[in-house]
Parts: C-alpha cells; structure tokens; sequence
C-alpha cells in the first residue's frame, strides 16, 4: 500500500529519512565505483563471500565484547587477504572455493550469534541492514571512504585496467601485479565491511555488482564506464530508498530492486543498438 | 666458426656463432636461466640452463616442439614467472629476483602475448588501450600528459592502419585488428625491446602475411630488438637475423641457415619432422 503524496513528502523532512538518502547516495557511489573495477576483475563473487564473511567479523567482536565495527575492518582485510592467497594457491575452482566460503561462514556466524543470545532479534536487520539507522556519524565515514577510494583508483587506474585485461601484459609494463591484486581486494573488503550497517550482508554484493554490470553493458568507453556505474548505484540508492518510503516496504531489498530494474533497462537499450538500422 | 656445447644428453651441438663482435649493442642478456614450478620443479625444469644475447635492431625467432618451453622462457625474461636460476639483464639493467626492473628500463620494453582473451563487453577503447602504452608505470593522474598522449596515439594508430577503429571498443575487434592495436600500443613509445609470443596465432594466412609485414617494416623503422616466439620456421628464415632453438635447453642458436637445417630441425623436432609455413607473398 503506498503513501499519499502529502505523507510521502512530510516523510522526507525527517532527519533519519534525510540521513537515509545520503547514506543511499554515498553507499550506491561507492558500490558501483568500485565495482566496475571487480566486474572486470571477475571478483563478483569475492565480494558476495566478503559480505557474509563480515556477518563472521561481527559475530567474533559480540564474542570478545568489542564493538563489532572495530574488529569488523581489520577482520575482513584479513579475511580478504587470506582467502584470494588460498584461491590463487589453491587448485580448486575459485567459484567452487568462494562457495565454500561464504557458506560456512554464513553459517558460523549465525550459530554463534545464536549461542550468545546476542544480536538475535536484530539478525535480520545485519543480513538485509538497515539504511534508516545510520547516524551522521557512519555519514562521514562512507564520505571520506569515497574520497579515498576515487583517488586510489585514480591514481592507478592504468594498473587496474592493464591487471584487468592481462596480467602477463601487465607485468611487463611495469605494473607491481601481486601488489595491486592484494591491495584492491583488502579496499574491496573494507568497503564492504562499512556498508554492512547500511547494506546487510545478503545484499552487499548486488550494491557493488548490478550498478557496475548496467554500466558495462552500454558504456562506450573507460572513461565513461566507471562514473557512469558509479552514478547509476547512486541513482539507484536514492530512488530505491524514496520507493520504500513510499511503499513502507525494506529499503535495502527496493534498492536491489530499482538496480535490477536500472540492469534490464541497460538491456534494452544494449539490444537497441545492437538491431540493424 | 661454430662453438658446440654439450647437450643434457651429452651430445655437442652448435651454440654461437663466433668471429668478428656481432652485439653491437646488447639489448638483452639472459644467462643460465632455469625455469620450473610445481613438484617436479628442480628434477625437471620447464627451461634448463638457457644463455643467449639479444642486438639491438636484430630478429631472433625463438622455435622449438609444443611443450618445449618457449613462452615459459619469454615469461622467464619478462619477469612474469619467477626464474629458480640465472640471470637476466635488460639494457643492461638486472631483473630482480621479483621480475622488477627500474621503471626507465621497464618502458623499453613491450610484449605482446599469445592470447589476449577480452571476457564479455570490455568498456575500454582501441584509443584508451593504445594510451595506456604510452603512460609511465606509477601513480599518474588519467589526465596527466593528456594532450602528448593523444598525439602519441593518433600517431601510432595512423602508423598501423587502424585510425579508424580508435573509437570501437576492443572486445569488438576481431583477433587481427587486435594484433595491429597492440603493435601501436607498441608503437605509442619509444622502445627497445619487443617480445611476441606466437604473433601469427588465431590470424588467417593472409591476416598473417599483413601482421608481419606490418611488424617487418616498424622494426625496421623504430630500431627494435625483436624477440619472438614462431612455428612458421619459413617465415622465421626469411625474415629472421638469429634462431634460438628450444627444447628445454637451448639445442642450437645462430643464424636461420645453421639453426633451421635439416639436420638441427630433426635434432630439434625428432626423425620424420615436416616444417609448417605458410605462403607468405612478403616480406
């Protein structure tokens, strides 16, 4: 059932709604900014066992009475760090690995939260995270995770693209390539980490995936293709917010929907063109 | 005058060609060089023992059986696979254990792998690749040096025949006009040292003939050493200064004459060996 229009923009007045919609702007800029890079990188699915692996971080900072965000960031570079070392070393399928993974810690992690008695009523609100409650505080920090991550890519963007198109190529032009593997997936996984609140782990993955996918689908060239994704998650973040309002439905789910909406738009234009004539 | 070193199997096979300094300049210095991975890495090397010098502006064509190594070996002296023993010096320059070499070095240099296999829609510009050769290694700015770069690479794609698919998206290109793109990123620089693994690979005979003869003429023009990988051993006579010929070890190198004759090509490839070319009209 939708609001009526007066409600709607009474709704809008609010300073949790306000903080909402920032917090979709930043968090959908930054998923879809970074996301082109792991798109082309083949770490989508990285970033979905990234996201399930904070549910463990956060479990592991309940269990030593820490707070969760404090050990949530160290936990998940670490994590990252061990888990692209295994899949690199490891002769198994990376998607079948990556499986493994994110299952298990899934897994370990609801148990645990379970046994402690901690968090229960809100496991909900970390899987699907709830967008309503970032203070100002987690405001600034997602601004200055942008800033910090728009300058890093940047400033290598040659080395992400050459890592991306061929690692052999990139080596010999002088690209230090274990270095920048390790050092995107540990930024990949620290803003992962911070969107967790705003995001929830089960829809981590799309923030940083679908914004990126549209993207690529109808961008015709580099130069347009990471600010474009970046645009699209923002735009999508905002809209899928003002949606739930509207519709008093989960944010974090609307946002995933307008991005899925925003991915067969893409679609469409692509096979547009793509028609003679 | 020939000198002859022992085989793995203890049969002496010609190795240099000896007299008057042929190294003008060298450009590339590889110097027991041993290459291996996984459990049988130190009992049986990919690549054992291989020494050989690179002129400037010379062609050296690199043959030898599938499975013989030679792109282990290329990637060896790139730096791209770590090397268990040797050394390497490019430009005089050593290459690290690592694979590093000083970031002025480093952008004498050029490669050109044997597949370069875009996945899906790539978002990146025949334009935009080609100018990632011309940028420096490093943290840079996108638009640092944007006009000497556009310059650079209308330049290069000029020189190669492909102006006019400066705006297309490379995963839209098929495996020939890949190949040109690459010689302009190439190109884009100038450099000293050009290493393709298997140029000729997924090209037609005719697309062949046009790469090469493209490939021919900028070498000559830009002074290049050129390293590279072939099975057409009728190519590599014509148009090849020095064969280095592989088969794990270094069996025989020298010019295309003594490293391509009968006999060496049996030695190389064993008894009952039928060379493959293609019809080349030039160069």
């Amino acid at each position: 059932m939708s609001l009526p229009a007066a409600e709607w923009l009474e709704l809008l007045r609010f300073p949790f709604m306000q903080r909402a919609l920032l917090a979709g702007l930043l968090s959908g800029s930054l998923g879809g900014l970074l996301g082109s890079v792991a798109v082309l990188r083949q770490l989508s699915f990285f970033s979905d066992a990234l996201g399930h692996s904070a549910l463990l971080g956060i479990s592991l900072g309940v269990l030593l009475g820490v707070e969760p965000t404090l050990v949530l960031i160290p936990f998940a570079a670490l994590f990252a760090l061990v888990v692209a070392q295994l899949v690199e070393r490891s002769r198994l399928p990376s998607d079948a690995l990556l499986n493994i993974v994110y299952s298990s810690s899934l897994a370990i992690a609801v148990v645990v939260l379970r046994l402690l008695s901690a968090r229960a009523g809100s496991l909900e609100q970390l899987l699907f995270g709830d967008i309503l409650a970032v203070s100002w505080g987690d405001l600034a920090q997602q601004a200055l995770l942008l800033a910090a991550v728009l300058l890093y890519l940047l400033l290598t963007r040659r080395a992400q693209i050459l890592v991306s198109l061929d690692q052999g190529l990139a080596v010999s032009q002088g690209v230090a390539v274990g270095r920048q593997r390790l050092l995107f997936v540990v930024v990949l996984a620290v803003v992962v980490a911070l969107s967790i609140k705003a995001v929830g782990v089960l829809l981590i993955s799309a923030f940083v995936v679908i914004p990126a996918c549209s993207a690529r689908l109808i961008s015709s060239s580099f130069g347009v293709y990471v600010p474009l994704a970046s645009a699209i998650g923002a735009g999508c973040g905002v809209t899928g917010l003002l949606a739930s309002a509207a519709f008093n439905l989960p944010s974090g789910p609307c946002v995933v929907i307008v991005q899925l909406v925003s991915f067969l738009l893409a679609l469409l234009i692509r096979s547009r063109r793509l028609q003679p004539g | 005058m020939l000198t002859t070193v022992p085989t793995p199997a203890g049969v002496p096979v010609p190795l240099t060609e000896t007299g008057s300094d042929p190294w003008p300049q060298t450009v590339l210095e590889v110097d027991g060089l041993t290459v291996g991975w996984g459990a049988t890495a130190v009992e049986r090397p990919a690549v054992e023992n291989v020494s050989f010098r690179l002129a400037a502006e010379t062609d050296t064509a690199l043959v030898g059986p599938n499975g013989a190594g030679k792109s282990t070996l290329v990637q060896a002296v790139l730096g791209i696979l770590p090397r268990q023993a040797g050394t390497v010096r490019v430009l005089g320059a050593p290459l690290s254990p690592s694979g590093r070499l000083p970031a002025a070095v480093r952008a004498q240099v050029a490669y050109l792998p044997q597949q370069l296999t875009v996945d899906g829609r790539f978002p990146l510009t025949v334009a935009e690749a080609v100018g990632l050769g011309w940028e420096p290694s490093g943290l840079r700015l996108p638009w640092a040096g944007r006009r000497g770069r556009g310059a650079a690479v209308r330049v290069a794609l000029e020189r190669t025949g492909c102006a006019d698919l400066a705006d297309r998206l490379i995963s839209e290109l098929s495996t020939g006009q890949w190949k040109r793109v690459l010689l302009a990123f190439c190109l884009v620089r100038p450099r000293q040292l050009l290493v393709l693994d298997e140029a000729q690979a997924g090209l037609d005979p005719q697309a062949a003939d046009q790469f090469l003869r493209l490939l021919f003429d900028l070498r000559r023009s830009e002074g290049w050493a050129v390293l590279q990988i072939s099975h057409d051993l009728e190519m590599v006579r014509r148009t090849c200064d020095r064969v280095l010929c592989l088969n794990r070890s270094l069996r025989c190198q020298g010019s295309p004459e003594i490293a391509l004759s009968p006999a060496q090509l049996e030695r190389l490839y064993g008894r009952g060996y039928v060379p493959y070319h293609h019809h080349h009209s030039r160069p």
